[in-house]
């Protein structure tokens, strides 16, 4: 099996430093960068599909140069490949850029899944993947908490999160998966594995290798942040000290005052 | 620019580098550091820990690809050693102690020496000790009286080494004997051979009790008619000396990780105590006293490990002087190691004095970095002779 | 050049979602403000029924009835419907910030190459283009963005407007789907209910949340009674989901669920920015913690310092005393 997992390097969450540069773009400089948690996930799932069934994971990005750094963990993790593409054009590009891109990207790869991640920690609009799949013309099996693919029928099941639990999809390959989470806790990579992951190969890809119409007509995106604002503040809070009954009453009291009880 | 200064800019690691010390790490804090007190009180060998290690391709680190190794360079064994001694001290001393014996065999081997003896310790399933220091002979090598006399295809020895770390565990130790006793120069007259401790006639005499890094065997070792095929040589004979000195440079970085390491842990420990413990109706981290003990011991820490990367990169890019950095490097991280876990323990105050906190015994393991692969006299003399030479 | 505004609405069981009733109000208002239309689209095997709830708030319905959504999964078709409005005129179009909504919103994205205007919580207009307000940095700021262009795709988050009743019902255009959609559908073989996961934490009134302090499966049992004295839903830290002790479902924070109920109570939970992220735009938040360090109390209304095993079973007692019973 081939799978082809989409990762973005996003500021580490942990961290908590994210801020806006002067350009109103989010400052990719301001925090550490890290690979996003649910491709993590993804990543992790794919990993554990091709031990099982044999074959290999490729990793696709698109980023500035320095995303190679990222891509380093995941090659680490036991992807054997990367694709980058980085283009000083796509500093800053907006949510339909990156889906073209990306599309004509994980096209000029062979696949039997494609694997992004439900949504990003830094821009959490969880559209890009879908959004993929539509520009492939593929199945989206979307909020995947486990997949589970017949190499032999060239069909993949994928149980999505659904309000009530999950739903049992079923597709034909190559299909575009989202993931979430619930896929499992992303492996750590092992010491062989980051030293092995300097000679995986990296290709690299401008625009001018993905073809025409990449970029919006006129060259500006079209998509934009108009301003920043603080976000509303809480009034101070007070904190309730004493025994647990007094505790109670007061918490009690403080329901009763704001109507939820 | 003088030859010893730095032929390179300043220390940058590289993503695989970060992504390795980071592993180490998590290693360090989630299954080495339960365990730290536990081996300094039972004082013995932890098997467990060598099998962790092993497991995990810790041991792999500092051996090239071939030999089933991960082909890393010096700065990130020191990393690896770092990250362990933090923990534990004792486990970082595994690590280095491996790598240390097999530098003879990597600098001075055949190939076909190499193939035979490198993979099983890359693999960890293998130990390796280094065997130089006698009752006579600490500082002043010459003072080495084991002897190894040619008898038809083999070297038969007699003699004793002491203060040989794991040589009680070890599989393989490296000896350091007499051969060339005629030899013009006092520097000619020994050899480097590997001795598999299995033979007859290699006994483990006794194994100290010590002030510190207790879970680390140190073994005396009487050879009586111990025999050993001459292909178990390493180098020429005569080439023992020099073999040993050439070790040094790349193991002293070693030695001065583990302090670097044994330093963090404890001004870690000394920090978050001093965040939490309150009196005066404060945490004592307020007080400026203690704020000023844990700024110069942050800061003489962070100097030593500088230091440290630094003379990594030059001793790995060939500096000509790599016997100096290796020194300047062990000097700094062996003193500051000592000064900052005293501070630490008077951090804590009197409950730094009690086994109930690990300050106490980072404190007796710092010690030893000062004492071993060269005491920091000897440490001082190569510096001095560097800096007078460069004139 | 006036706009026309599409609402993709979602269906629950037959019934319209309570999410696409706010977003029905949200459409109108902004649709009045800048002189445009709205027109809303149900997109399901029995439509009926939602529609004539949607048309309860907007001017217009267009109601599919679509077989294939039974058994095939429900946002290609959804997105192949908004297409043909597109076609005949629609110019914005706004799904709900869920899987299915933001699933919509991407293949119209990919399909359409429209701007996406992410996490709306408030919308206007400069000239043809809406401007929203989102929530960004992990809750840090919002930011005011826009689409320069008389398209774009909007996704709008719950609580981005009260559902308002029109006066007057709408008008309900069925129609028969279009056909098969652009994007192949994956088939839904079945669909799995699973004990704990039936929940809409996004909807719930009052969460009850237990952490890391709440040390195993058995002390979700005090986080469900609470949540059962408050009419509210039981959630979980991102520590209490890694450790076991409750399904994934429940969590709350950045890689979970979104909240934001008028009590969020809990228990044992530290405040993790990546947690925070997920309730602190709750109208009421009372936090139970035995650590006066945790970083929940900085955004906490009433910070409680003490051991959940005490206070909870106190709280709980209070709560019955209070209800006489």
């Amino acid at each position: 099996m081939r799978i082809l997992v989409m990762t973005k390097p996003v500021p580490d969450p942990a961290a908590n430093a994210e801020r806006l540069g002067a350009n109103l773009r989010l400052d990719r400089a301001a925090s550490p960068t890290v690979v996003n948690g649910n491709d993590e996930y993804g990543l992790e799932a794919a990993l554990q599909l091709v031990q099982a069934h044999g074959g290999e994971v490729a990793i696709l990005t698109m980023a500035p140069a320095t995303g190679v750094e990222t891509m380093r963990k995941a090659l680490a993790m036991g992807a054997m490949s990367g694709v980058l593409v980085a283009d000083d054009a796509l500093a800053g590009a907006d949510i339909p850029t990156t889906i073209r891109v990306l599309a004509a990207a994980a096209a000029t790869q062979a696949w039997d899944l494609l694997i992004g991640g439900l949504d990003t920690s830094d821009g959490a609009g969880g559209v890009v993947t879908a959004g993929v799949a539509a520009r492939l013309g593929l199945p989206l099996l979307s909020a995947a908490a486990r997949i589970e693919p017949d190499p032999a029928a060239r069909r993949v099941r994928v149980q999505r999160l659904s309000a009530k639990g999950h739903d049992l999809l079923e597709a034909p390959m190559p299909a575009v998966i989202s993931a979430t989470q619930a896929l499992g806790t992303p492996r750590y990579p092992t010491l062989k594995g980051i030293m092995a992951a300097r000679t995986r190969q990296i290709t690299m890809l401008t625009l001018a290798d993905l073809g025409a119409d990449m970029l919006p007509i006129g060259g500006q995106w079209p998509s934009r942040v108009l301003g920043v604002l603080p976000p509303p503040s809480r009034a101070a809070g007070r904190t309730v000290t004493g025994d647990p009954a007094a505790q109670a009453r007061e918490i009690a009291d403080y329901l009763a005052d704001q109507r939820i009880i | 620019m003088t030859q010893s200064g730095p032929i390179l800019g300043s220390t940058r690691l590289t993503e695989e580098q970060v992504l390795l010390r980071e592993a180490v790490r998590v290693l360090a804090d989630e299954r080495v550091a339960p365990r730290a007190a536990a081996i300094d009180r039972d004082g013995a060998f932890p098997e467990d820990i060598r099998q962790l290690l092993a497991e995990h391709d810790v041991f792999a680190i500092p051996f090239a690809e071939r030999h089933g190794g991960l082909g890393a360079d010096l700065l990130t064994l020191i990393l690896a050693i770092e990250q362990l001694s933090r923990a534990c001290a004792t486990t970082g001393l595994i690590l280095a102690v491996q790598a240390l014996g097999a530098i003879p065999i990597q600098g001075a081997g055949t190939p076909e020496q190499q193939d035979r003896w490198l993979p099983g310790l890359a693999s960890g399933e293998k130990l390796i000790a280094f065997a130089l220091t006698e009752p006579d002979a600490g500082s002043d090598p010459s003072g080495i009286r084991t002897k190894a006399v040619r008898d038809g295809n083999d070297y038969v020895i007699d003699g004793g080494k002491r203060f040989i770390s794991h040589a009680s565990v070890a599989d393989y130790v490296v000896v350091f004997a007499v051969t060339n006793p005629e030899a013009d120069k006092p520097s000619r007259r020994l050899s480097a051979i590997l001795v598999e401790t299995d033979r007859p006639g290699f006994t483990v005499a006794r194994v100290e009790h010590k002030m510190g890094l207790r879970g680390s065997p140190t073994a005396e070792l009487a050879f009586e008619g111990l025999r050993v095929p001459v292909a178990n040589r390493l180098g020429e004979e005569g080439q023992g000396f020099a073999i040993a000195m050439q070790t040094f440079e790349r193991s002293r970085p070693g030695i001065a990780a583990q302090a670097v390491g044994i330093a963090q842990g404890a001004l870690e420990a000394a920090a978050a105590y001093a965040g939490q413990r309150r009196q005066f109706g404060r945490p004592i981290g307020e007080l400026q006293m203690v704020q000023a003990m844990l700024a110069d011991m942050d800061a003489s820490t962070e100097a030593a490990r500088h230091l440290l990367y630094t003379a990594c990169e030059e001793i790995e890019a060939g500096n000509t002087d790599a016997a100096r950095w290796a020194a300047i490097a062990k000097l700094v991280a062996g003193d500051t190691a000592m000064r900052v876990t005293t501070d630490a323990v008077q951090v804590f105050g009197g409950y730094g004095y009690i086994d109930e906190y690990p300050v106490e015994r980072m404190m007796r393991d710092a010690k030893i970095t000062q004492l071993y692969e060269g005491t920091q006299q000897i440490q001082r003399l190569i510096v001095a002779r560097s800096l007078l030479a460069r004139g | 050049m006036p706009a026309t505004l599409l609402v993709v609405g979602e269906v629950a069981d037959g019934r319209l979602a309570r999410l696409s009733a706010e977003i029905a109000s949200f459409a109108v208002g902004l649709a009045a403000a800048g002189g445009g239309a709205v027109v809303g689209l149900i997109v399901d095997a029995a439509p009926d029924l939602a529609a004539q709830e949607f048309a309860a708030y907007l001017p217009r319905v267009v109601s599919v009835a679509s077989g294939a959504v039974a058994d095939g999964v429900w946002a290609p078709h959804a997105a192949a419907e908004a297409r043909r409005l597109v076609d005949e005129g629609v110019t914005h179009v706004l799904a709900s910030v869920t899987n299915d909504g933001r699933d919509v919103a991407g293949l119209l994205c990919g399909g359409l190459g429209w701007g996406i205007l992410a996490n709306a919580s408030a919308a206007s207009w400069d000239g043809d283009a809406i401007v929203v307000e989102a929530t960004v940095l992990a809750g840090k700021a919002i930011a005011r963005s826009t689409v320069d262009a008389p398209n774009a795709i909007v996704t709008v988050r719950a609580g981005a407007a009260e559902a308002m009743e029109l006066a007057k019902s709408g008008a309900i255009e069925t129609r028969v789907p279009v056909g098969v959609p652009a994007v192949p559908a994956a088939a839904v073989l079945d669909r799995v209910a699973e004990a704990g996961a039936e929940v809409s934490l996004e909807e719930a009134k009052v969460v009850v949340v237990g952490g890391r302090g709440v040390a195993g499966p058995e002390g979700f049992g005090l986080v469900d009674e609470l949540a059962a004295l408050l009419g509210g839903v039981t959630g979980a830290s991102r520590a209490a989901v890694d450790a076991g002790w409750i399904p994934y479902a429940r969590q709350i924070g950045q890689t979970g669920k979104v909240v934001r109920p008028a009590l969020y109570l809990s228990l044992g939970v530290s405040g993790a920015m990546q947690h925070r992220a997920g309730m602190q735009g709750s109208q009421n938040i009372v936090a139970v913690n035995r650590d006066p360090d945790a970083p929940i109390a900085e955004i906490a209304d009433l910070f409680v310092i003490g051991d959940l095993f005490e206070v909870g079973p106190a709280l709980a007692a209070e709560l019955r005393a209070r209800r006489g019973g």
